[in-house]
């Protein structure tokens, strides 16, 4: 009986969770947490290495750094989930120890993780209250819990549909339930791991509104990137770490993008590509009204031609989720073709093998390293021959040449600097996001090709390594190969690209010279908002 | 000279404990490889299963009037002691027996491990050695070489072969549902099973001149012994006074070490493997995922059949057979907890594989400390299931390796830092700059 008086009285259900703040309020200090002097030492690396960090109440704190400058490991820290072999940490300027993430969660520290945790048979409300279910008899109650989170989305701006399933609503909307799975646990401090990787540019900037939002109302912020564009844009301050060090705090109005990457990655960044103009010779890669089947009724890939010469890089622009993927996957083999056909080298592999096509001038970099691009459970040396151990460089009769692998994953690690734990014997699993990515371009590299098709080449990647890489594929470029690019990010395309196409719902709506185009212009192509059919119509006939 | 052997020495002792030169503990990397953790996961398994059946037989013991409680250690000892229990006479032929009896077993825990490398589940083994059971028995019991011992060999390892490629054939049939069709091999597997109890049971029964002597009765098929085709021995039954023991157990570790090249140095297991690890990426790196999953699928049925023939091609073993048959050989299923005990490793099989045996015939004498048939089946299940867990002791063991490694490194990267720290000076500078800006 008593358990259901303090149910019925609304508003003090949430507080009966084991989410309930156990600090008090106390006199105000300035900063909402400190992390003193933090040092945490992993075997044969200072991860963090007497790091300080002061989280001021209501600001948004950006925490930049390369891949593997300690980033997550301080934040793991702050989480609970490490403990520091040096250091403090304050909160509310009083010190506590956070021995777990229940400690954190019970401090108010929430987190979005860059890879959502949620269950996707479930609705986006059943997510939401996971974990801090109102209970009668057993019996999950959900009235007072939606009630809770209406008011918080329309207070934040944070509409999502509480009824839709997670595996039904898209990235961005996955994300929001993130967020308000925080708010729902009155969490007042929020860490974002790298929120936008997997975002839109239209869903980034909807985040990034949401980010102001929640610290107009108090909220602190702790925002984990590498992208300088976004700090900019929604940051107050920014602490800059690299290789583990704590480089600095700067605000964010007596700075600028040069200063940040000069931080970050100790040298000047260029952020502009310097290439020659592309001189286009033969067509090696001819895609002529190409269709392919998407998963609901409409189709994902309409009707879509294109050309690609030795020596240029052609460009495919547009929002995640307009035929880009399936488009890719049907050219490079992986997906059925509804219709037409695809030229390589002169030759119809419309109908060929993934092996043929590997073996015959084109390498692929995929958009997903994990799902296609690495076995991720195999060492470093055998994803590097993926697509070569049959080779007779590789095998004799049938057994494999371990000696040969081992030197040919050395040299291509040691040129293209891959770094990694163990060397070639190292599991893919465990290298980093940045290295993983650079093994795979490595090896699509050196390949013998004469296209190579490179979706979003540097997705989740730091300055360092897209600058690194960016070089790689205008180098491919000069060296005599057609380069055929997807990529989401606006930057890249404009950078990078030497023509651009742009895709819209599976159609190519308009094509372009960058020197004589702007990302806004690009921008109502890539929404639908114009198309420029006779213009194509006139660069199909000239071809 | 021995001075310096000797430092030598006791400086690898040392190296095996503590940091030197600046590298871990070599137990700790030892320890590390994954390697070292399966067999140390699949021995956890096994005492953990010898524990709680222990306790179980304790607790029969407490609640059974006829059961002692000085009979359940009775009843651990024997179960430890497996074939070296009874009359010393026997001792030799019930070794001989169990290595006879661990062969098949071997086989088709090699069938199911192959599988699993490959991300498949073969539940069809049963099946499998039903087939191989059929073609070896129709090849041996067809011709006579009872008078000719020289042409019985032959025979033999026609029936062999026979028996052996009817089980490829029989593992393909899964793999081309799951490779065509995309149906789970689950399935397709336990379906396969009943329909090779069933065949078994119309040929043997259409064929009823087939070497069966039992006129009337319910139906039973002798051994190859009458006509002479029996797997030979080389006196390796004699060694062991006269037990089932012949060359299978030789062919069996063969078998492993032929599967462990393959599935280790070949270019066909670094596909297979690929496949089983990833079949997104194996198709992407245009590798043929259906070929594969197909040929391990017949390769895993050709093993356990192989086991089939192993098992009633000895001159000694009788296939019982009526008109209604309709069991599945528990070889088959066996050969799971063989396999998961192993972690699927093919070397590790054979041990797997002996031990199991060794378990299930100590088992048989448990009625000697007062234990029914039945309760012995139980703590040999138990045992058996606990098997399947070593891959939780594994990532148990991962788990606490990484915080050892973590107090480890710590100590090593605080007798790095210092020669490391002039890499520190060049973000000197900037660190100044950013502290400045913080004091403002």
């Amino acid at each position: 009986m008593q358990n259901e008086g303090k149910l019925l009285n609304e508003g003090s259900t949430v507080e009966n969770t084991a989410f309930a703040p156990v600090v008090e309020e106390t006199a105000e200090s300035e900063y909402v947490i400190e992390m003193r002097h933090i040092t945490k030492i992993f075997p044969g690396i200072r991860a963090n290495d007497d790091i300080t960090i002061e989280l001021k109440r209501g600001e948004i704190h950006a925490l930049l750094g390369e891949n593997g400058a300690g980033k997550s490991t301080l934040m793991s820290v702050l989480f609970g989930t490490y403990q520091p072999d040096e250091g403090e940490i304050l909160y509310n300027g009083k010190p506590v120890k956070i021995n777990s993430p229940n400690d954190a969660t019970a401090l108010g520290i929430g987190m979005v993780h860059q890879h959502f945790k949620l269950v996707e048979c479930f609705t986006v409300l059943e997510n939401i209250i996971l974990g801090a279910e109102d209970q009668k008899f057993d019996v999950v109650l959900k009235k007072n819990a939606r009630k809770k989170v209406s008011e918080l989305s329309e207070k934040y701006g944070l509409y999502v549909d509480l009824d839709a399933r997670i595996d039904e609503i898209t990235v961005g909307m996955q994300q929001r339930t993130e967020i308000l799975k925080m708010l729902y646990r009155d969490n007042d401090i929020l860490i974002f791991d790298e929120p936008t990787a997997v975002l839109t540019p239209q869903e980034i900037e909807e985040l990034m509104a949401i980010m102001r939002n929640l610290s107009k109302e108090g909220k602190s912020i702790l925002f984990i990137t590498h992208k300088l564009n976004e700090i900019m844009a929604v940051a107050d301050r920014c602490s800059v770490l690299r290789k583990g060090k704590y480089i600095g705090t700067v605000d964010i109005k007596d700075t600028n993008k040069e200063e940040l990457s000069n931080m970050m990655v100790g040298r000047n960044v260029k952020f502009v590509v310097d290439k020659e103009p592309s001189k286009p010779s033969d067509v090696v890669f001819k895609v002529e009204n190409l269709t392919v089947a998407g998963k609901h009724k409409k189709d994902a890939v309409k009707d879509v031609s294109l050309t690609v010469r030795a020596g240029e890089i052609v460009c495919i622009a547009g929002i995640d989720g307009n035929g880009q993927t399936e488009f890719v996957q049907a050219i490079t083999g992986l997906e059925k073709i509804k219709s037409g056909k695809v030229e390589l080298l002169g030759q119809d592999v419309t109908h060929k093998s993934i092996r043929y096509r590997n073996t015959n001038g084109m390498s692929h970099i995929p958009e997903d390293r994990h799902k296609h691009g690495l076995v991720l459970d195999f060492t470093l040396e055998q994803n590097m021959v993926l697509q070569r151990y049959f080779e007779p460089e590789f095998q004799k009769h049938g057994f494999i040449e371990f000696k040969a692998i081992r030197k040919y994953s050395d040299k291509l690690t040691e040129k293209f600097d891959v770094r990694s734990g163990q060397g070639a014997q190292t599991v893919a699993r465990s290298m980093s996001g940045g290295n993983q990515q650079k093994a795979i371009v490595a090896r699509e590299l050196d390949r013998e090709h004469k296209l190579l098709v490179a979706f979003q080449p540097t997705r989740g990647l730091d300055v360092g390594a897209i600058e690194y890489i960016h070089e790689q594929i205008v180098a491919d470029r000069d060296g005599g190969a057609g380069v055929l690019l997807v990529s989401l990010e606006l930057d890249e395309v404009m950078n990078l690209s030497d023509r651009i196409l742009v895709m819209y719902e599976g159609e190519i709506v308009g094509e372009f010279d960058p020197k004589n185009t702007t990302v806004q212009e690009l921008g109502l192509y890539m929404a639908g908002a114009k198309r420029n059919d006779e213009a194509l119509k006139a660069e199909a006939e000239n071809d | 000279m021995i001075k310096n052997w000797i430092a030598a020495i006791g400086k690898w002792f040392k190296s095996l404990f503590v940091i030197t030169d600046n590298k871990e503990p070599k137990l700790l990397t030892f320890y590390k490889r994954p390697g070292t953790k399966s067999i140390i996961a699949s021995l956890v398994s096994i005492l953990a299963g010898l524990v709680v059946g222990f306790i179980f037989m304790v607790i029969i013991a407490l609640a059974s009037e006829d059961i002692e409680l000085y009979d359940a250690f009775d009843g651990l000892g024997i179960l430890l002691a497996g074939p070296f229990t009874g009359t010393s006479n026997f001792v030799l032929t019930n070794f001989g027996d169990m290595i006879f009896y661990s062969a098949p077993l071997i086989m088709c825990g090699l069938s199911v491990a192959i599988a699993f490398k490959t991300g498949l589940f073969n539940i069809g083994a049963a099946g499998q050695f039903l087939m191989g059971t059929m073609g070896s028995l129709l090849v041996a019991l067809n011709v006579n070489t009872q008078n000719n011992p020289a042409a019985s060999f032959f025979v033999w390892l026609l029936a062999l072969v026979v028996g052996t490629a009817l089980g490829f054939v029989w593992g393909a049939i899964p793999g081309l549902f799951k490779a065509i069709f995309g149906v789970n091999e689950v399935i397709v597997c336990i379906m396969t099973n009943w329909i090779a109890a069933n065949i078994v049971s119309w040929v043997f029964s259409a064929t009823p001149d087939i070497g069966n002597t039992s006129s009337g009765k319910a139906g039973y098929l002798i051994t190859t012994k009458v006509t002479g085709n029996g797997t030979p021995d080389l006196g390796l039954s004699k060694l062991f006074n006269g037990s089932y023991i012949d060359i299978s157990i030789i062919l069996a570790i063969l078998a492993a070490v032929v599967i462990f090249i393959i599935l280790n140095k070949t270019v066909f297991g670094f596909e297979l493997k690929a496949c089983g690890s990833n079949k997104f990426s194996a198709k992407y790196a245009g590798m043929n995922e259906k070929r594969n999953i197909v040929l391990s699928m017949a390769i895993a049925g050709g093993l356990a059949a192989m086991g089939g023939t192993f098992y009633y091609l000895n001159p000694g073993i009788e296939f019982k057979f009526s008109s209604a048959y309709m069991s599945l050989p528990s070889y088959g299923f066996n050969g799971i907890p063989v396999a998961l005990l192993a972690s699927s490793n093919p070397i590790g099989v054979i041990f797997s594989g002996l031990f199991l045996r060794y378990l299930a015939k100590g088992g048989d004498s448990l009625v000697i400390a007062n234990y029914n048939r039945y309760i012995s089946d139980i703590i040999v299940a138990i045992i058996i299931y606990f098997a399947g867990f070593s891959r939780l002791f594994i990532e148990i063991m991962t788990r606490r390796q990484r915080k050892m490694t973590e107090k480890i490194g710590s100590k090593m990267a605080s007798s790095l830092a210092f020669e490391k720290s002039p890499n520190a000076a060049d973000t000197k500078g900037l660190k100044n700059e950013g502290s400045a800006k913080e004091e403002k």
